[in-house]
Formats: structure tokens, C-alpha cells, sequence
């Protein structure tokens, strides 16, 4: 299983990547583990506050994109988006289990623990195209953005906290929003 | 929902900050509403760029190893059987057609709950079984070094129960060379129903005997989900019928594999 190293993926190596998954292929699980593990873990990391509990999620997310992958459909999305919205959505829904609550109350932190050396990690390519997109927003869109994907809170609680009106804050997120998604299509494969 | 309500919701939802009570709305609309499903999707990479914009961490050692043998471990491939990887590779075969020729979209079980629309979702049934058979001519393209005969593999199709939405299908490969496998797939189980989770899917023959074939305990956005089974031992011959029951233990849905063709 071979994927080139350097550059994004592109849909048929996607499938093919998701099809060696599927079969427990291991060339393919360690082929995706090396491009996509470093940042599901700094996600879980970052959002359940434990390198435990991000090595859970970790392997829970790997678990997940096996069970599902007969549904991926690289037509409809990018397997990092896939990727990384099995582990959103796990790591909220593992907080929500925790807390009781029907809202996460994610971990916001200011500084990650070190953790011991890693093994088997590629370059972050995908790092390279986040930062660019995340550079098109104002300070105070990063803000906002950062309050809703990391610290959980909803558009009603926010417009509560700063005093802004419920549809100014609905309005700001999504176009915040839009002009990441403007950014990422720049980069998007052909 | 309409589009317009749907499309206000649809930030907090890629962000995963949507209220329950909205979120199952919100993906019941985006069952059905293409353009809302696509700017969904569109959000959700736009929510995910977040994730790959934060400073990386460093990976325990060894977790690639842990992660490797789990997955193997599930995906029934720590053996070395030829057999088991032959049976594993045409599994994978028919399920990534299945998800390639858009099984889900062509299911249409929701439109079953309507006694005037009972027509049309049969008629669509019997179109997604079709799709179903292409699968077959298609394994063997995909898994060339297999060689399937058409007798081996054989069709159902699952309707629901008095009051029940959903439908489903189902592929058997009951073979003397290679391990006998089942996947169900099943469609428009309602979402909102968290008690009626897990649903329990089994196989039974004419003498009563019953085998498992998996657990289902999430549904997608179709009320969709897929369960697949290796039979290691178990020939599969004469277990025809199949059964979907729901936590309680009623069937909500059920049918027939015909295994003489």
C-alpha cells in the first residue's frame, strides 16, 4: 500500500486507503495511521485533556472508520474530513457521556503535556493547508470559531455571554465558516 | 425543517454544538435534501481544518501497533488462512460496490410508513436489489484472483413488519471452498427510536436454529446501517430467513434469501 509522501491524497488513493482499511489490510491501517493519527490525537488531546484518554480516542477512531468504511465516498468528501469528523464527534460525544450534560464542556487548554517520543509520524501535510485557511480570518473569527469547535459552547450562549444579538453571532460563524471552506476549495484537488 | 431553517443550524451541527432535539431535525432534512447535505459536508471540512490547524502532539510509542492489532483483530484478518483472506477480500469487494453504486440513497425505506407510497417504495426496493446484483458481476473484477461462482451467492430482500418503516437486502455466500459470509443492509429504521436500539439481525433455517449476524447500534443519516458476518464453521445452506429485531425484541423487519438459484 503505498501513498505518496508530500502531497495530498487524491480520491482513488483515498478509496484504495479505505479498502485495504476495510480488510484489515495492514499496510493500509499503518498508511493511514502514519498520515492521520498525530492529529486525531492532538484533537483528543486538546478537546478530553489526557494523553490516555486521546490514546483511547485514537484507536476508537481507527475502530470507527473500519465499521464505517463501506460507507466512505470519496465523491462527497476528503478522507482527512471524514477522518477528523469521526474524531470531533467522538470525543464530543464521549464528553457529553461523561458530563451528563447535553452540551460538551470541552477542554480548553493553553498548553499541551509533553508526551514521550512517537513512532511511525509523517509530516503533517495537512497542517500546511489548515494554517493557510485559518489565516483568512479576522482574530476575532479565530475567536469565535475556537469557542465553538474547542470550548463547545452553541451560538445562543455566546450571543448571552458577549451581548450580541443570537442572529449576528449565527451569521459571524457562518461566515466564518465560508471563508474557510473559500480557502480550502483553493486547494482542493481538480 | 425547511432549507432555510436547516442552513441556520447547519455551523453548530458540522461543529458538533447543535442541541440534540435540533440535531435529529437537521439530519432528517439532510436525508433527503441533497443541497443541504452538500453545504453540510462543506462545513464540516471547513469545522475539521481546526483540527489539523492545532500544534501536533507527539504520538505514543507504540500505539501504530496498537491500533494495527485492533483493527485486524475486528476485521477478522489475524488469521492466515487462505481461505479467510479469499472470503475477507470478496466482503470487501461487495461492500465497497455497494457504497460506490449509492445503496443507501436507492433504499427509500422511509417512504414505506405511507400506506400511498407503499408502490413506490416497493418498486425501489426492487431497483436496489438490482443494483445489489451488480454487485456480484462487479466482485469479480475487483477480487480477480477469486473465482465466485454465481450459484454461490444468493439475494434477499427485507420488508418491514406490521407498523414498521424500513426495508433492507441481503447477500449470502454459502460456498464449498470458501467461508460462507452475510451482509444485511438495512435502511429507513427510525433514527429517533433510541430505545429500539441495538437491533439484533440473525439468520434461521427451517428447524428453527438461529445464527447471529451482527448488532446494530447506530444508524446513519438514511437510517441506514450495514452488519456482515464470517461463518468460520457454519455452513449457511438453509438459513433463509432473516429476522431484524429491535432491543425489545420484536421483528421490525424480516425476509426470505432464495438459495436456489
Amino acid at each position: 500500500m503505498s501513498s505518496r509522501i508530500g502531497g495530498p491524497l487524491v480520491a482513488r488513493e483515498e478509496q484504495k486507503l479505505v479498502e485495504g482499511l476495510l480488510a484489515g489490510n495492514e499496510d493500509a491501517v499503518r498508511a493511514l495511521y502514519a498520515r492521520f493519527a498525530r492529529p486525531i490525537f492532538t484533537l483528543g488531546l486538546r478537546l478530553l485533556g489526557s494523553a490516555e484518554a486521546a490514546e483511547e480516542l485514537t484507536q476508537d477512531v481507527f475502530l470507527t472508520a473500519w465499521r464505517k468504511a463501506a460507507r466512505f465516498d470519496p465523491s462527497r468528501g476528503r478522507l482527512s474530513t471524514w477522518l477528523m469528523t469521526i474524531a470531533h464527534n467522538l470525543a464530543v460525544d464521549r464528553l457529553r457521556r461523561e458530563t451528563g450534560v447535553t452540551r460538551p464542556h470541552l477542554v480548553l487548554m493553553d498548553e499541551l503535556p509533553e508526551i514521550p517520543s512517537s513512532d511511525e509520524e509523517e509530516p503533517l501535510m495537512e497542517r500546511d493547508a489548515a494554517m493557510h485557511a485559518i489565516e483568512s480570518l479576522s482574530d476575532a473569527e479565530k475567536r469565535l470559531l475556537a469557542r465553538v469547535y474547542f470550548g463547545g459552547l452553541t451560538a445562543r450562549e455566546i450571543s448571552e455571554a458577549d451581548g450580541v444579538p443570537l442572529g449576528t453571532v449565527k451569521t459571524r460563524l457562518r461566515t466564518a465558516l465560508i471563508k474557510v471552506r473559500r480557502a480550502n476549495q483553493d486547494k482542493e484537488r481538480p | 425543517m425547511s432549507c432555510v431553517e436547516v442552513r441556520e443550524h447547519l455551523p453548530e451541527y458540522s461543529m458538533g454544538v447543535l442541541p440534540e432535539h435540533e440535531i435529529a431535525a437537521v439530519e432528517r432534512h439532510l436525508a433527503w435534501c441533497a443541497g443541504c447535505r452538500k453545504e453540510a459536508a462543506e462545513f464540516g471540512s471547513a469545522a475539521a481544518t481546526f483540527a489539523f490547524a492545532l500544534e501536533p502532539a507527539a504520538v505514543p510509542r507504540g500505539l501504530a501497533d496498537r491500533v494495527v492489532a485492533r483493527v485486524r483483530q475486528v476485521a477478522g484478518t489475524s488469521g492466515t488462512a487462505r481461505r479467510t483472506r479469499a472470503t475477507a477480500a470478496l466482503a470487501v469487494a461487495a461492500m465497497v460496490t455497494v457504497a460506490a453504486l449509492g445503496w443507501g440513497a436507492a433504499m427509500a425505506g422511509r417512504a414505506e410508513k405511507f400506506a400511498d407510497q407503499a408502490a413506490l417504495a416497493e418498486a425501489r426496493r426492487a431497483a436496489a436489489l438490482q443494483q445489489f446484483d451488480r454487485v456480484l458481476n462487479e466482485i469479480k473484477q475487483l477480487v480477480p484472483s477469486v473465482t465466485l461462482s454465481q450459484d454461490e451467492t444468493h439475494l434477499g430482500r427485507l420488508a418491514p413488519t406490521a407498523g414498521r418503516a424500513g426495508g433492507g437486502a441481503v447477500l449470502q455466500l454459502v460456498s464449498p471452498t470458501l467461508l460462507d459470509f452475510a451482509i444485511v443492509l438495512v435502511n429507513g429504521l427510525p433514527r429517533g427510536d433510541v430505545a429500539a436500539m441495538p437491533y439484533r439481525v440473525t439468520l434461521e433455517n427451517a428447524a428453527g436454529d438461529v445464527l447471529k449476524v451482527g448488532r446494530i447500534s447506530e444508524l446513519d443519516a438514511n437510517g441506514g446501517a450495514d452488519v456482515y458476518r464470517q461463518y468460520e464453521e457454519q455452513d449457511l445452506s438453509g438459513y433463509t430467513k432473516v429476522l431484524v429485531r429491535d432491543a425489545s425484541g420484536d421483528v421490525v423487519l424480516s425476509g426470505t434469501v432464495d438459495q436456489s438459484g
